[in-house]
């Protein structure tokens, strides 16, 4: 039988060293971030029960998660997603905690790629929650925290916004069947033009020109004055002039030169109700930052709250980070400490001396001062401190 | 830091050809495309696109992953691959399509049995007969499909289509339309707003010479 034990799960992987430091780097830059607006942190469960993600809605197709029984074969998952633990979270211990609730995690998300696509299957995430508060100022403050932790990752990025309300409106009104609806959804989210317009032949009225034209009304400012000639009620006006302020708010913000909007933006995941915002970094072919509104999700655990937040996909901040960093991060240690035969106890009490004094160390090891001083050449340690009798203390410049 | 190149993968044979003269019809320096060697990463003179050539599926893989904002590419290879991109334009060119065949004249939906199916492209076999609330068993093929039905491994196949030759030859013929096939233009969803303008720029002028 084929043996697996020298091998990590195809996508997923051990990170070493620089790849670590990157990732606590990014993950301590937006905890700063969140606990500086006053955001608590919450842990939930990695494994959680496959009902929590089955919702009647199904925001997450079986087959791109893992599961697993426990001991009374009742089917788990590993946890796909943050935010719907969250939402049961606030649903039940945080049940009777008056709102507005903010709140930020740190942890990874598994899902199921497909094979051989070059895709993470685990992940970190690093994000937040705001549970209830008045909807304006609270995704106000999503944004600004959005774009506070793009800056930290890469002052070059670009924040979007998009209205997930206005899409929504203007499919219902084709009146078509919800498998149709479904596709038409997906086909304007992968900006297939060919296949839209396919899909609506024959279609006419101001919903099925409004359905034509959003998907290619994305950039910045002049959007809304295109987008403005097809919103034919009064529902639609109101939703693109919230999404209007929205964007001149953000705009007159310290990052104004780096906000985009999509009137065409849509997410797999559709428990999405208001805004919808992706931050995207120069490099990396997917967004480094995806979030927004979600008013009907507490509703399904049972909390009547409005809520909007944001996640970080970690990993690949770090790689942008580590890109865009030209040394390296791991450093070696200032003091390689070397002790004779014996002097163990020494040695180690001279590294704490060492260490008191503001410097690293590295504790040799070694049986031989030549392997020693070896090892620090290799590792570019520039200072050999050799500890014999008595505690005596012989300082080597390498 | 900034990179501006705008990176454009065409899928190698036919449709690079097509492509290579759209591109010179436009106006832009072909020359390096058309004597490229054996090289794999060609640049056009004078402007800030470069050319990658790839292999149908890897066209897709590159763009999905962001190291080249625009692919060309068949209709067949994005049902077959899937993946996230953009798919905003359709070439026109390299027209064919997916069609169900077997032996001329026999019914591939008589009786109750499971039906076999061989065919290059499992998940457009897949998801065709899904569709039809269907069950097939397919069977993956890497050479002639026609060969299949023929030598009673499979009840029938499905396959691209371009004149329904091959199929004559050998005394099949096509029962059933299952998709129809052209090139596409893809985008990394990245690239399309970080690059908005000369995307959109170079795009339209393709649409225009089509």
């Amino acid at each position: 039988m084929k043996r697996y034990d020298l091998l990590t799960p195809e996508g997923t992987r051990d990170q070493l060293f620089d790849e670590c430091l990157a990732k606590r780097t990014i993950q301590e830059k937006l905890r700063k971030i969140f606990t500086a607006y006053g955001y608590s942190e919450v842990i939930t469960p990695g494994l959680e029960f496959y009902d929590v993600f089955n919702s009647k809605t199904r925001y997450f197709p079986p087959e791109t998660m893992y599961k697993l029984v426990d001991g009374k074969n009742r089917l788990m998952v590993m946890r796909p997603d943050n935010t719907m633990p969250i939402a049961r979270l606030a649903a039940t211990r945080l049940r009777e905690e008056k709102l507005p609730l903010k709140l930020y995690y740190n942890q990874s998300i598994f899902m199921v790629n497909p094979k051989k696509s070059g895709r993470d299957d685990e992940f970190t995430q690093s994000g937040i929650e705001i549970l209830g508060g008045e909807r304006v100022a609270a995704d106000y403050e999503a944004l600004s925290l959005a774009a506070q932790a793009l800056f930290a990752i890469d002052e070059d990025f670009t924040l979007e916004i998009g209205e997930s309300g206005i899409l929504q409106t203007v499919v219902e009104d084709l009146n078509l069947p919800e498998e149709k609806s479904e596709q038409i959804h997906s086909l304007i989210e992968s900006k297939n033009f060919p296949a839209l317009s396919e899909a609506l032949a024959g279609m006419s009225g101001s919903a099925a020109e409004a359905v034509r034209a959003l998907p290619s009304l994305f950039g910045e400012s002049e959007v809304f004055a295109e987008a403005e000639k097809y919103m034919y009620s009064k529902e639609l006006r109101t939703k693109l002039a919230g999404l209007r302020a929205t964007y001149e708010a953000l705009c007159s913000m310290e990052y104004s030169d780096r906000i985009k909007v999509d009137l065409g933006l849509a997410h797999k995941k559709n428990y999405y109700t208001g805004i919808l915002f992706r931050g995207y970094v120069e490099g990396y072919g997917l967004p480094v930052l995806s979030g927004g509104r979600y008013d009907d999700l507490l509703g399904d655990f049972g909390r009547n709250a409005a809520a909007v937040g944001f996640a970080v996909n970690v990993e690949a901040a770090a790689k942008v980070f580590l890109r865009n960093t030209s040394e390296p991060l791991t450093k070696p240690a200032d003091v390689l400490v070397f002790s004779e035969p014996g002097c163990e106890i020494a040695a180690l009490n001279h590294c704490s001396e060492l260490i008191d004094s503001g410097l690293t160390v590295f504790n040799s090891l070694f049986a031989t001062a030549d392997e020693a001083a070896q090892y620090a050449r290799a590792h570019g340690i520039k200072r050999i401190d050799a500890v014999g009798v008595n505690s005596a203390v012989t300082t080597k410049e390498v | 830091m900034k990179n501006k190149t705008i990176r454009i993968a065409l899928t190698k044979g036919r449709l690079e050809n097509k492509t290579v003269d759209l591109l010179d019809k436009i106006g832009y320096d072909v020359t390096e495309l058309r004597e490229k060697g054996r090289r794999l990463i060609l640049s056009i003179p004078g402007e800030d696109i470069e050319v990658v050539l790839a292999k149908a599926a890897d066209v897709i893989t590159y763009v999905e992953h962001g190291v080249c904002d625009i692919g060309v590419v068949g209709k067949d290879t994005i049902m077959e691959h899937g993946g996230k991109f953009f798919e905003i334009s359709d070439l026109g060119f390299g027209r064919c399509k997916f069609a169900l065949a077997g032996k001329k004249g026999s019914n591939f939906y008589e009786g109750y049995g499971v039906k076999t199916v061989a065919t290059k492209y499992p998940e457009v076999t897949r998801s065709f007969f899904e569709n039809k609330g269907m069950d097939v068993d397919i069977v993956k093929i890497e050479g002639s499909v026609e060969l299949a039905p023929l030598v009673g491994l499979a009840d029938g196949i499905v396959d691209i289509v371009e004149t329904g030759t091959t199929l004559k030859e050998n005394g099949l013929e096509v029962w059933e339309d299952v998709a129809p096939i052209s090139a596409r233009i893809i985008v990394n969803t990245v690239s399309m707003k970080l690059k908005q303008q000369r995307i959109a720029e170079i795009v339209k002028q393709i649409e225009e010479n089509l």
